[in-house]
């Protein structure tokens, strides 16, 4: 028996139906913000109105017969567990600060099943929601509306902020999600953003931090100031793009090039990435920075919370073959990962000094994500081995699928956590790179990975099959004579 | 001695990699630390771990090839050890 501690509440036909779901957790607090926090405090800010990028939409299926009660108190529960589910966040004269209330109520929205199912209905609204811009000062950082069908929830439809998730976290609360709705005993999480802030005030992080620091320094200090030497086109409206690719083949043949080297499949799709920022860009050295999970300390391993920070790839192209820039990226990327801890407001200092250095700070605008959790695609369609990937590539298909005034990027590749395809998407600052530039940049990272793991692709091969898949207007490194 | 520093790097090892990887594989050597299936986030995880058991700091600007097998990584840090 169970007394519901939330009201569902009967509106008006016009207005959307509501719930009410007050939580009550063991504190509330004040804590400067975590380094993760400050990270996306800076991000927040840079983006301004466009900041709705950084927002993570999520969706959680409800299993088995649930009634609306319970899934709304194992929705309390969770925001009862998780602080930063509860924080809100505010500037004072010492620095941001994290406020965790200990009460308060969450309110969510009731929709009906479209026809496309609750799953994905609950998809569609999670990306509407996701549109709209955090109040981080007042909103929890949630949104929530649950998808009914037959007067059944069955799914619920999320968007959080980036201050209170990253990637990671979500994995989390879908791993700890069933319970919840069993309504089991969970242990309550011992770590929490607030105990993270006061560790990372201290040894070894801070000794952790000044390294970080000074290896981006040594970086910072020589690396050109552009993304791209050629000058800035007439751009789309809106300015930045990101174009999809949902590739079987880009994922099959990554799975099979990390076999062979014993590296993980990050490591070849970044490389991969990064070869072909190289060759529109012209020039044989990537930089980019890479988004980290950055959970190396047991703690935060199961911390809800924004954790993760960004390392800096720095990745001289070997000329010889793919296979080689597949290991050169692995080993850069353990040095970027290794100097990705570190206070992101002590990094801003040391980019500002750089910049009056030099006279402006390095545009480091490319950017790599590998959102999947664990690094796998578990269901990937199984192939025999050996199996000839090309005819894979037929089915592969490019789109256009969002736009946004202000996100800064110039580049900006991210492998999706869709389990059973490889999903590369690239966001481009179109007054650099065209939409077909784009399109071309993610057909030849496949072509590579497929091509690489039966030759030694040649930097100019590389080239001439990005430029096979589009035309490419004003990359230098491009042209015909290169 | 060099057996327990060692032992202790295969602890950490087990450590690091949540239990993918035993200490009695790690210290047997007869695949390296990768094939074993050490990955980046782990391989970051030890040298942290190394670092703040130990008291040193490592450095990964030069060859890398000592963080693949026990037996060289504690040579390697042996020699930081020494050189303190």
């Amino acid at each position: 028996m169970t007394t519901p501690a939330t009201t569902p509440m009967t509106t008006p036909a016009t207005a959307p139906a509501t719930a009410s779901v007050p939580f009550s957790g063991t504190r509330g607090g004040e804590a400067p913000l975590t380094w993760g926090q400050r990270l996306m405090w800076r991000a927040v800010h840079l983006m301004g109105p466009s900041q709705s990028f950084l927002n993570c939409p999520w969706v959680l299926p409800v299993h088995g017969r649930r009634d609306l009660a319970t899934v709304l108190a194992a929705l309390r529960r969770m925001l009862e567990r998780h602080e930063s589910l509860r924080t809100t966040f505010a500037d004072t004269p010492h620095g941001p600060v994290q406020r965790v209330a200990r009460g308060g109520e969450l309110t969510v929205e009731l929709a009906v099943t479209g026809p496309e199912g609750p799953l994905a209905t609950a998809e569609r609204i999670a990306a509407e929601l996701g549109t709209t811009v955090f109040a981080h000062g007042e909103d929890l950082p949630l949104r929530c509306v649950v998808v009914l069908a037959d007067g059944r929830p069955r799914a619920l439809a999320f968007v959080f902020s980036h201050l209170a998730v990253d990637f990671q976290a979500l994995s989390l609360l879908s791993a700890e999600w069933r319970a919840l709705l069993r309504g089991d005993d969970l242990p309550p999480p011992e770590w929490q953003p607030m105990e993270q802030a006061a560790l990372e005030r201290e040894e070894p992080f801070l000794r952790r931090s000044r390294r970080s620091v000074r290896y981006w320094r040594s970086v910072l200090e020589t690396v050109p100031l552009e993304v791209f030497d050629h000058p800035p086109g007439e751009p789309e409206e809106p300015r930045f793009i990101e174009v999809g690719m949902e590739s079987v083949a880009l994922a099959a043949a990554a799975v099979r090039q990390a076999e062979r080297l014993t590296i993980s499949t990050t490591s070849v799709v970044m490389a991969a990435c990064a070869t072909v920022l190289a060759v529109v860009s012209g020039r044989p050295r990537a930089v980019m920075q890479l988004v980290h999970s950055n959970r190396r300390d047991p703690r935060t391993r199961p911390l809800v919370a924004t954790v993760g920070q960004d390392g800096l790839l720095v990745l001289d192209l070997p000329g010889t073959g793919f296979a080689d820039t597949c290991l050169a990226a692995h080993r850069s990327a353990l040095m970027a990962y290794r100097n990705a801890h570190y206070d992101p407001f002590e990094m801003q200092a040391m980019r500002a000094e750089i910049g009056r250095v030099r006279g402006r700070e390095p545009d480091l605008d490319a950017f790599f994500n590998d959102r999947r959790g664990d690094g796998t695609w578990p269901n990937l369609p199984r192939l025999a081995p050996g199996e000839d990937l090309t005819p894979l590539t037929a089915r592969t298909r490019t789109y256009v699928t969002n736009a946004w005034p202000g996100v800064r990027f110039k580049v900006f590749f991210t492998l999706g956590t869709d389990p059973g395809t490889g999903r590369l998407s690239l966001i481009v600052d179109t007054a650099y790179l065209p939409r077909e530039t784009a399109r071309a940049m993610l057909l030849g990272v496949e072509t590579l990975l497929v091509r690489g793991l039966t030759e030694d692709v040649p930097l100019a091969a590389v080239r001439d099959l990005v430029r096979a898949h589009g035309e490419i207007r004003g990359a230098k490194g491009l042209g015909p004579d290169r | 001695m060099s057996g327990d520093l060692e032992r202790r790097l295969a602890d950490l090892v087990a450590a690091v990699s949540d239990g993918e990887i035993s200490a009695e594989e790690a210290l047997a050597g007869e695949h390296s630390l990768s094939a074993l299936g050490l990955t980046s986030l782990a391989w970051i995880r030890l040298v942290d771990a190394i670092e703040d058991a130990f008291g040193v700091d490592v450095d990964l600007g030069g060859d890398l090839s000592a963080f693949d097998r026990v037996d060289a990584l504690a040579a390697h840090v042996s020699d930081l050890l020494d050189t303190r």
